[in-house]
């Protein structure tokens, strides 16, 4: 029997981290994960036709997001203009940036993907998903998922040999 | 120390061969103080991945959020509560009445033994006099004293309206 304060409350940190990694708002991504839990709690009638409460949770907490974005999109531009407010570390020799700038330059690089690899780099390496799992929540067959992390990987690994060869 | 394993690990990563497992390990390699030199650069990649795992949300975000689904809860049980208390309610106040309406004709009966009201059923009146002369003379005085009484006070009456007449026909 699932629970909404033991079984489905807990997940907020993970929806967030998923909603954050899509939305690039902090603040957007709380409105969102509120508005999945909230949504979940309405459907608790229907909790033991659920398969899995997790992914369940984490899908309708992307198609928020989603949304979200698309209609901030439509309104304006501030998406584009958070990136550009983002400081431009790659300009610098790698060599010469502490910790703290490699990781905001990481983080620049993991939300330039698109959103379908940000989602699965975000499902597989951040929250140690199964490929099943990842299929399950963004409704892809388990060879998308593959092909997907395997796009996005490739991208980050392409950008960090980039550096390699021309200290940029 | 060898690398072999992390670096094949890396390589896989990279490939997407890796489990779940194995990028745990990766990730916790890139996380401590000591990583060689030529695996230095995909610390930042690992750590912000680790990093990224500890984002919370604050801590009120819970009460935000229970506040908002248990409101409608709250509510409907507090009406069952006013619900299941009506009929005490009720009977409180049929019990109320009833010792009202007690209290009432218990005070009502006492009165009647102590002081009888007027009677006004005349078939129940019993003769105060035995022989009719007697009280005749008692009705006869009786009724002397009321007609004078009303001869006294309906004399004061018309002096008093005498002199009021008389101021009146002064002015």
């Amino acid at each position: 029997m699932i629970n909404f304060r033991d079984d489905v409350l807990p997940l907020k940190n993970r929806l967030y981290r998923l909603a954050l990694r899509i939305t690039l708002d902090t603040l957007d991504a709380e409105d969102i994960v509120q508005e999945t839990l909230i949504r979940v709690w309405n459907m608790r009638e229907d909790f033991d036709k659920i398969d899995s409460i997790e992914a369940f949770s984490l899908t309708i907490c992307r198609n928020l997001a989603l949304d979200h974005i698309s209609r901030k999109e439509s309104q304006n531009e501030q998406l584009d203009e958070s990136y550009d407010t983002t400081p431009d570390v790659a300009s610098t020799p790698l060599q010469a940036l502490l910790l703290e700038d490699k990781r905001s330059w990481v983080m620049k690089l993991f939300n330039e993907l698109p959103e379908k690899q940000r989602s699965v780099m975000q499902l597989r390496d951040i929250e140690g998903k199964s490929y099943r799992e990842i299929a399950q929540v963004l409704g892809f067959t388990e060879e998308q998922v593959k092909v997907t992390l395997f796009r996005a990987r490739q991208h980050i690994r392409q950008e960090f040999e980039k550096i390699d060869n021309y200290g940029l | 120390m060898d690398y072999k394993y992390i670096e094949q690990l890396l390589e896989r990563y990279w490939q997407c061969q890796t489990s779940v497992e194995e990028e745990r390990i990766l990730r916790d390699f890139f996380s401590q103080k000591e990583v060689p030199a030529h695996l230095q650069r995909y610390c930042a990649l690992f750590a912000f991945e680790k990093n990224e795992e500890e984002l919370h949300l604050g801590a009120d975000f819970d009460r935000k959020i229970l506040n908002r689904i248990e409101e409608p809860v709250v509510k409907a049980r507090r009406n069952t509560i006013r619900f299941r208390l009506t009929p005490f309610y009720r009977a409180a106040a049929i019990v109320a009445v009833v010792l009202c309406l007690g209290l009432a004709a218990q005070h009502s009966f006492q009165n009647d033994t102590k002081q009888p009201g007027v009677s006004y059923n005349y078939a129940g009146y019993q003769d105060t006099y035995s022989d009719p002369q007697v009280a005749l003379d008692q009705v006869s005085s009786a009724l002397k004293t009321v007609s004078h009484g009303l001869r006294e006070s309906g004399l004061h009456n018309v002096d008093s309206a005498l002199v009021d007449g008389g101021n009146d026909d002064k002015m």
